[in-house]
């Protein structure tokens, strides 16, 4: 046997043969063992990881495609604990760059490295530049360590940067109250940001990430979010604000409120409240806005807007045939309804009026008459055409309605139709006076106010289209009411002309509501105006509170709206009247 | 027994000799490892090359990722240095001032439409048709072709009962 060395071969095949048979049996063994679930789960936990992946957030651009809210890279700041060398390094150099707590940070760093404590997050959203100095710091003392021979030389060993997108607002406070602002979470907050949070933000998707490179096909593609176009012209939102900025000084009012509409479309073009924060500071919020009604004022603070109301109080008399231009009466300084006396805004009579001069010298009389003849049923119900009392459907987070009694609501007296008809005991916000106004700039057809002119999703731009939320006059009392209130303009409120260009509007002086009545010191100045008569391309709605110098808007706000539209028309390159019509005769 | 002794001599004339055996056997083992190990050889580097190339695409998304954050970057960078504060500065400093209604004057050009707002992407076009360019003999199988003969050449308006002019 010896002599046949086929034995050798025989005993190398048995070998290989068992061990075969050993690795074989072993992998049924495990397959079928009591621990083999625990052991499959236990081997899953490195197959991959779960991973959550946050597209970045859609951008906002201007009309003109400035962005306004775009997204900048921040870091999170943390250890991993298991390279720490000198966490008194660490703790000093995030306490002097970033300014964290000295002793927070050490402890977090001094953590033992085990298996439950891998990693400790320090700090998050760090700007690039205090990120680069770490760094270089991280760097100089790597070099340093090199070329010394202390046990414990200090070190930035083990700080890892997570870079990731965070919000910014390169135009700081411009147009703050239009795009509200997102929070370090990810959630939008007011304006833009708050109303189309869910197509800003876009699906953020968990995802089980294989380790095996095999399966990376896997792996799908996570949609981003929805780039959103504004109808906010940011130069004339500039234009805007600066004059609103200059005119509360200038005034004395606390807070103000200038909305720019282009009547025919619903597109805002500037839409100003002041004070503002800017949003790269938005923590600053409660400190500038004690409530939250006050950061966008034009949708979220109704207020009680006195004459420029009487617009639609004879737009409805007009379109049912109550009254006429030349309606004649007689005033007498002082109207009485339902045990109610009720007095013009200087306590005077004003003798015979027709009723262009009712809204020239803007008569609380005349209008409370007006309202009666037109009656309580027809006056309610084209107040609720005009959208009183309701929300406007505006894209902006935070919207909130007037109120307005109407008869049959246990606390409507007759009386308040006589108030009502000059824009007392009933509330709107701006956006929805603007709304109803709208209709008397845009031959009776009422838009809806909207600030998304266009939406950019999945490469391609889709358009929004105008919106016409009503009818409620018809287009000739639409072209009366305009002349009507473009007479009463020139002849009465010259601060608020404009040369070169014929513009219809009325002011507004309202008492302010308190719990003891209504204050007799302090006033709203409102106007409304829009331009040009013939063929209305805006509609501007000035709002002032509580100005010092003057409780009058005819002195107050109307040199607002001129300042405004002077700086319109030339933004819009709309040259005057003359010129214009001139060339569309060419 | 004499019997025996002629198979026996016939089988020692026809029997491979031992060491032929072993080296046959040899040749077969060795011929069976050398198919296993080119099938696992010719299997790890389509494996390996499938793992590189996946590893590279987990790097690249990674890429993708950190382009995007750059790409925003800039972009937010270029929007602070065009910020209507910073243009009005440098329009003040290169000496421009604001326009005034006064100081405007306006020429009619014709066929200028005025300045267009922002498109940042195409609108979305019709869908359009799917069209092939290969002609229908690339395409057909051969039933689609048989039937469409038969519908071009027998199913003449004169078969099928159809009216003539």
């Amino acid at each position: 046997m010896m002599n046949n060395p086929g034995w050798r071969f025989t005993i190398l095949g048995v070998v290989f043969a068992s061990l075969g048979v050993v690795i074989i049996g072993q992998l049924v063994r495990i397959q079928i063992l009591p621990q083999a679930d625990q052991i499959l789960a236990q081997s899953s936990q490195y197959a991959g990881v779960v991973r959550t992946i946050t597209p970045p957030r859609g951008q906002i651009f201007d009309r003109w495609g400035s962005l306004l809210a775009g997204n900048k890279t921040v870091y999170e700041v943390g250890v991993e604990l298991e390279h720490v060398t000198n966490p008194e390094t660490i703790a000093l150099a995030l306490s002097v760059i970033i300014g964290l707590d000295y002793d927070h940070v050490l402890s977090l760093a001094s953590q033992p490295y085990s298996e439950d404590a891998v990693y400790a997050r320090l700090a998050d959203f760090v700007s690039a530049e205090q990120v680069a100095q770490l760094q270089s710091y991280t760097q100089q003392l790597d070099s340093y360590q090199e070329s010394v021979s202390d046990q414990k030389p200090p070190s930035l060993s083990g700080l890892v940067f997570t870079p990731h997108l965070e919000r910014s607002y390169p135009e700081g406070d411009l147009a703050s109250n239009v795009l509200g602002f997102v929070s370090q979470d990810g959630i939008g907050y007011f304006g833009i940001e708050g109303k189309y949070d869910d197509l800003l933000m876009g699906d953020s998707v968990n995802l089980w990430v294989p380790e095996d490179p095999n399966l990376v096909e896997d792996f799908p593609d996570v949609p981003i979010g929805v780039d959103l176009i504004l109808t906010i012209d940011r130069e004339l939102q500039a234009d805007v604000e600066e004059i609103l900025d200059v005119a509360l000084e200038d005034t004395g009012a606390i807070a103000g409120t200038v909305v720019v509409m282009d009547p025919q479309t619903g597109e805002i073009y500037a839409m100003v409240s002041a004070p503002r924060i800017d949003l790269n500071e938005y923590w600053r919020f409660y400190e500038v806005f004690p409530e939250a009604t006050q950061f966008n004022r034009p949708v979220s603070r109704p207020y009680e807007p006195g004459s420029v109301f009487k617009v639609l109080t004879m737009a409805a008399a007009l379109d049912a045939g109550a009254v006429e231009p030349d309606t004649e009466f007689l005033d007498t300084g002082i109207f009485e309804i339902g045990g109610v006396y009720l007095r013009n805004w200087n306590q005077e009579a004003w003798g015979p009026q027709d009723m262009v001069g009712c809204l020239q010298h803007s008569l609380n009389v005349c209008l409370a008459w007006v309202a009666t003849e037109l009656g309580p049923k027809n006056f309610y119900e084209y107040m609720l055409k005009f959208g009183i009392g309701h929300t406007t459907g505006v894209d902006l987070d935070g919207e909130i309605t007037g109120f307005m009694r109407l008869p049959g609501d246990p606390e409507w007296h007759i009386s308040d139709l006589g108030t009502n008809a000059f824009g007392q005991g009933v509330s709107a916000n701006v956006v929805q006076m603007l709304m109803a106004i709208s209709a008397v700039a845009n031959d009776g057809q009422m838009v809806t106010p909207r600030l998304l002119r266009a939406v950019v999703r999945n490469g391609f731009q889709y358009e929004v289209q105008t919106q016409i939320s009503g009818t409620p006059i018809s287009a000739e009392t639409a072209h009366i009411l305009t002349q009507m209130l473009a007479v009463s303009l020139e002849n009465e409120t010259p601060r608020a002309l404009v040369d070169g260009y014929r513009l219809a509007g009325k002011t507004g002086t309202a008492d302010i509501p308190t719990e003891s009545g209504y204050s007799s010191s302090a006033t709203n100045a409102s106007f409304v105006g829009w331009g040009p008569v013939d063929d209305p391309q805006f509609l501007v709605y000035v709002w002032l509170e509580k100005p010092v110098i003057a409780p009058w808007g005819s002195v107050v706000a109307a040199p607002v709206f001129r300042e405004v539209v002077e700086r319109l028309v030339i933004r819009m390159d709309l040259p005057p009247d003359e010129l214009r019509l001139g060339m569309l005769g060419n | 027994m004499g019997t025996r002794k002629k198979r026996r001599k016939w089988l020692q004339a026809y029997k491979q000799a031992p060491w032929r055996n072993q080296m046959q056997f040899i040749g077969l083992f060795l011929l069976i490892v050398v198919f296993v190990a080119l099938i696992a050889g010719v299997y790890l580097n389509v494996t390996a090359r499938a793992a590189t190339l996946g590893r590279q695409i987990l790097v690249m998304r990674e890429e993708m990722r950190e382009l995007e954050r750059h790409n925003a970057d800039l972009e937010t960078q270029l929007a602070y240095l065009t910020s209507v504060e910073s243009m009005s500065n440098r329009a003040e400093e290169l000496g421009y001032v604001a326009a005034l209604p006064e100081r405007v004057v306006y020429v009619y050009v014709p066929g200028y439409v005025g300045r267009r707002t922002a498109e940042l992407a195409p609108a979305p076009g019709p869908v359009a048709a799917s069209q092939t360019p290969l002609s229908a003999e690339f395409t057909q199988s051969l039933t689609d072709w048989l039937g469409d003969f038969f519908k071009r050449n027998l199913m003449t308006p004169g078969l099928t009962g159809g009216s003539h002019p």
